[in-house]
């Protein structure tokens, strides 16, 4: 790994679904315009290794969050373009709002930054 | 929705998706200025690890457990072939003891499982009357016409009557039906064709037993004539072997009753019609049996004939041969257990097998462990091993069942009295699919039994304590090894136990001196309710020149029928039971029973059936305790609710003689307690059967009886002829076939405990090599070595046969409280010492080989081996 890899927060169990229904509320998208937007989204933040995220992919649709359908890349490349079902969708209300209280709890223990990065 | 339209992702799927977005990074990174080249290594090093990303979408795919298990089974089939010994061990062990356990359920099956081969059994009913203190199923041919026509409430209704009728001197069961039974009840029809309600020819359709036994399955045997009672009948059809009949006793043919009745006795269908037809109806649709009842209470009242007084109601219940009750379980369950139980020791045998097993493969466990395959995986594989064996057992179990069941068929009616195997039959001991089900049913929960669990065990295993090859799980698997041979030995014992004990009164039984000499002389019953015949048989039998001596009887001896009155010895004495059996003055002679006081009984006697009697010695002492009987008065009491017979006409009787006590109920029962005997000839309404004696034993044969027969009734097979030397085997019958049973059972418990003590004795020899050595160089003897293997084996066994005395001794004394028979004692020292010898031996043949294995290790070579 590179050393600009390294600087990044490896993604924490369970994080990858969520992250993946919230990219899909824009609308459609391939497997690789998920990952770039993960990392754009982020601020280049979160490392996401691709290969992990094929499995993602492959798991969420089996569970019926997301569907997909082979299409037609901007560039003009055949892509597999994923979207989120109705069931995805409410998942992703739920599931973020539990991030979003774990997040809000994590901070108010953890406190003001003490130390500058 | 979404997931019910899903289909399922192929690989190249996956693949092709990667690769799109291999190219859609690549293009990407171009854009932001990479070289194509540089591009292609970036994309593919964010990817990460490409192999393994398409082999975590392998694993989830469905296929893989498919792919998995074919894997197991290849794998588990090339292990089993490396190890064929093992191999044919477990399979042979397993099919034996479920073989063993199918043979038992088959015949379970066949008697209560199986439901009628005739069309939608379940709408059909038998229908009988009950009445508050009599009841019946006879119904005459014009009931039935009636019946038959009320279409308010059946859509049939069908009618038969089953009796012997004679072919050449054989018994046949024939049924006697309306013409509309094979249309009414649609039983499959094998050749030929059944016959209808139009059909008034002298025609019979015949059963797949009787096709094979009477005709050697003739294919051509359709237009064949067969004599019945001396008229020839022509076969029209042969029924499929499901069909039976619809009684319990499987039948040999059906006539039409409209061709039959003519020449039958009473004739059913001409003006003097007897009540001796059942009925099945089948009810309609939408019609409930207690419509049914209500609906039929006008026709009970004028069909019947029931005590005066008394109203008598329809009885309408399922026509269903067998129906499965919990009494039944409850008494066929120890049945059953004996089975299960040699099928338990088997499944110790073979788990303690896997174990050893087991133990000697841990370190191919360890290595597959540590190479990175799941436990899960592992103990899969194991288990995929143990199907396969259960597979292989299960059909060998299929195919011992087969074999065994014929034999035990063939034993059957070889070791039964001839006179019984004429008029015996079985019903088909088919296996079909319920018989296969359970089959594999038992084989593959066997596999859980005895192959999962030394799996799980196995695979428990740490890693390190695996490479070294020591370590707890060992010394907790032999303890396990250890117990399971113990059970064996257990089982073992309560099966030759018992097998011993049964086989011991069943020999007792036989050599109960029974007070007369039953050997020449044939006994004469009458079927059905026609037992004024004897009256007209009696002199034809006289006046006969092979026939020495023959004499009419109220009941014969040993035919159970005997029956109690209430009788006191003279006045102000309390009246009790006592069995009486009326008897003509040749009785005594004809069973060389001698009158030991006074005199026998005159013919004037017999002929006024007086009030005088013979009583037994028993009954002499109770009633006059050293007194002279002759002369003195017994007092014939009314029953007044008491268990007793009315003996009308009868109030007063006067002692001439006194007999021998003999046995005349249940040999089991012993002597008589008690026994009065009243004159008479066969000419009176008591007379209800006969004893006959031949000149020579062989002057009687079955054929010449069934001549003499036929001279009396139309049905010579009306008369039932059996010597009382059959019945007395008859009656032994069943102890003697459940002390086979036994033995066969024990031994096989005995020698599957032999095999498995044998294999926990070598494997501990194995394992103990290294001491063994170490003991003989540092100066133990031959002696010493062989204590040490003889005491391991001993002390399984005795631990083993302490329990399965214990277990044994408890189920038996249960049992005898139960069973109070005299002559029958179940608490048998000599059953249990045999017992016990026979394990001993036992564990001393096991622990011969292991023992003089274990002599032979040559201290210099076990040393230096790498344990």
């Amino acid at each position: 790994m590179s050393t600009r890899d390294r600087d990044r927060l490896p993604l924490m169990q369970g994080t990858l679904d969520v992250l993946i229904l919230r990219i899909l509320i824009f609308g459609p998208q391939h497997g690789q315009g998920i990952a770039r937007a993960i990392k754009e989204s982020s601020d280049h933040e979160l490392l996401v290794e691709h290969g992990a995220l094929y499995p993602a992919l492959q798991r969420l649709e089996e569970k019926g969050w997301i569907a997909a359908k082979w299409g037609t890349s901007s560039n003009n490349r055949k892509a597999r373009f994923y979207s989120l079902t109705r069931t995805g969708r409410e998942r992703l209300v739920r599931e973020s709002t539990k991030w979003r209280r774990l997040a809000a709890a994590m901070s108010r223990v953890l406190g003001p930054e003490t130390e500058p990065r | 929705m979404i997931s019910f339209f899903r289909r399922h992702r192929s690989r190249e799927d996956f693949a092709s998706e990667i690769e799109a977005h291999l190219d859609l990074e690549v293009d990407r990174l171009v854009a932001d200025g990479w070289s194509r080249d540089r591009a292609r290594q970036e994309a593919l090093r964010a990817f990460g690890n490409v192999a393994l990303a398409r082999e975590r979408f392998y694993e989830k795919s469905r296929w893989v457990w498919l792919e998995q298990a074919a894997q197991d089974l290849r794998y588990a089939w090339r292990t089993l072939r490396q190890s064929p010994s093992f191999f044919a061990t477990t399979v042979l062990t397993l099919m034996v003891g479920i073989g063993v356990t199918t043979v038992a359920f088959t015949v379970f099956n066949a008697y209560v499982l199986r439901p009628y081969a005739v069309r939608t059994p379940s709408s059909l009913y038998q229908i009988s009357w009950r009445s508050p203190t009599s009841g019946g199923v006879g119904f005459r041919w014009r009931d039935y016409l009636e019946l038959n026509d009320r279409r308010d409430l059946f859509d049939d209704v069908v009618a038969e009557t089953s009796r012997f009728v004679s072919s050449d001197g054989q018994p046949l069961a024939a049924v006697l039906v309306s013409g509309n039974y094979f249309e009414a009840l649609g039983p499959r029809i094998l050749l030929g064709r059944a016959f209808t309600a139009a059909d008034d020819d002298a025609v019979v359709v015949i059963s797949h037993q009787a096709w094979r036994r009477q005709f050697a399955s003739a294919p051509d045997v359709i237009g064949k004539e067969i004599a019945l009672n001396g008229r020839h009948f022509t076969i029209v059809g042969v029924l499929r072997p499901e069909f039976t009949g619809l009684g319990g006793f499987p039948q040999d043919l059906w006539v039409p009753l409209s061709v039959y009745a003519p020449i039958a006795d009473p004739d059913l269908i001409g003006p003097q019609q007897a009540r001796t037809l059942e009925l099945v109806a089948r009810i309609r649709e939408g019609v409930s049996p207690d419509q049914v009842k209500a609906r039929l209470s006008s026709f009970i009242q004028h069909a019947v004939e029931a005590p005066t007084g008394e109203q008598p109601q329809a009885f309408i219940e399922p026509a269903t041969r067998n129906s499965l009750s919990l009494q039944m379980l409850a008494v066929l369950s120890p049945v059953f257990a004996a089975f299960v139980l040699v099928l338990v020791t088997a499944c110790a045998n073979v788990s303690n097998v896997m174990l050893a097993r087991g133990v000697s493969r841990q370190r191919e466990i360890a290595m597959r462990l540590s190479l990175g395959a799941s436990r899960g995986r592992v103990v899969r594989q194991l288990f995929t091993e143990g199907l396969l064996i259960s597979l292989f057992a299960g059909l060998g179990a299929v195919a011992f069942a087969s074999v065994a069941l014929r034999a035990m068929v063939a034993a059957f009616f070889g070791t039964l009295p001839p006179a019984v195997a004429g008029i015996l039959r079985l019903v088909p001991l088919d296996l079909d699919y319920r018989v296969f089900v359970f089959t594999m049913t038992a084989s593959m929960t066997a596999t859980v039994m005895f192959a999962l669990i030394p799996a799980l065990q196995a695979s428990r295993l740490s890693l390190i304590d695996n490479v070294r090859g020591t370590g707890a799980s060992m010394r907790h698997g032999s303890k396990l090894r250890h117990a399971l041979v113990i059970g064996q030995v257990a089982v073992s014992l309560i099966l030759v136990t018992l097998a011993v004990t049964l086989a011991r009164n069943g020999a007792a039984v036989g050599s109960i001196d029974l007070g007369y000499q039953s050997a020449g002389v044939i006994s004469i019953n009458v079927r059905g309710n026609q037992d004024d015949l004897i009256r007209h048989l009696v002199p034809v039998l006289a006046a006969d020149p092979r026939v020495a001596e023959v004499a009419a009887t109220g009941g014969n001896p040993l035919f159970i029928r005997t029956r109690s009155v209430a009788a006191a010895p003279g006045e102000g004495s309390p009246a009790r039971p006592v069995r009486y059996t009326f008897v003509a003055p040749e009785y005594f002679s004809i069973l060389r029973v001698p009158i030991v006081q006074g005199r026998g009984f005159r013919t004037d006697e017999a002929r006024l059936a007086a009030s005088v009697a013979i009583v037994s010695s028993a009954t002499a002492k109770t009633y006059w305790p050293g007194v002279d009987p002759i002369g003195k008065t017994i007092r014939i009491e009314r029953a007044e609710g008491r268990p007793v017979d009315e003996l009308p006409g009868y109030t007063q009787l006067t002692v001439i003689g006194t007999a021998p006590d003999v046995v005349s109920g249940l040999v089991v029962d012993g002597a008589d307690p008690g026994h009065i005997y009243l004159p008479i000839t066969a000419d009176d309404p008591h007379a209800t059967a006969a004893l006959v004696r031949g000149r020579t034993p062989r002057d009687l044969d079955p054929q010449t009886l069934q001549t003499i027969f036929g001279r009396v009734a139309k049905d010579p097979q009306v008369f039932e002829a059996l010597p009382l030397d059959e019945m007395r085997d008859l009656q032994i019958y069943p102890l003697r076939a459940a002390s086979w049973v036994g033995f066969l059972l024990g031994a096989l418990a005995l020698g599957l405990s032999v095999s498995g003590l044998y294999g926990v004795l070598i494997y501990t020899v194995n394992q103990r090599t290294r001491e063994i050595g170490i003991r003989v160089a540092l100066g133990a003897t031959g002696t010493a070595v062989v204590r040490l293997i003889v005491s391991q084996s001993a002390r399984l066994a005795a631990i083993g046969a302490g329990i399965g005395l214990v277990a044994a001794g408890g189920s038996l004394k249960a049992l005898s409280s139960v069973v109070q028979l005299q002559t029958i004692s179940l608490l048998d020292a000599t059953a249990f010492a045999a017992g016990v010898v026979l394990v001993v031996g036992a564990a001393a043949l096991a622990a011969y080989q292991p023992a003089r294995r274990a002599t032979r290790i040559d201290p210099s070579q076990a040393l230096r081996a790498d344990v």
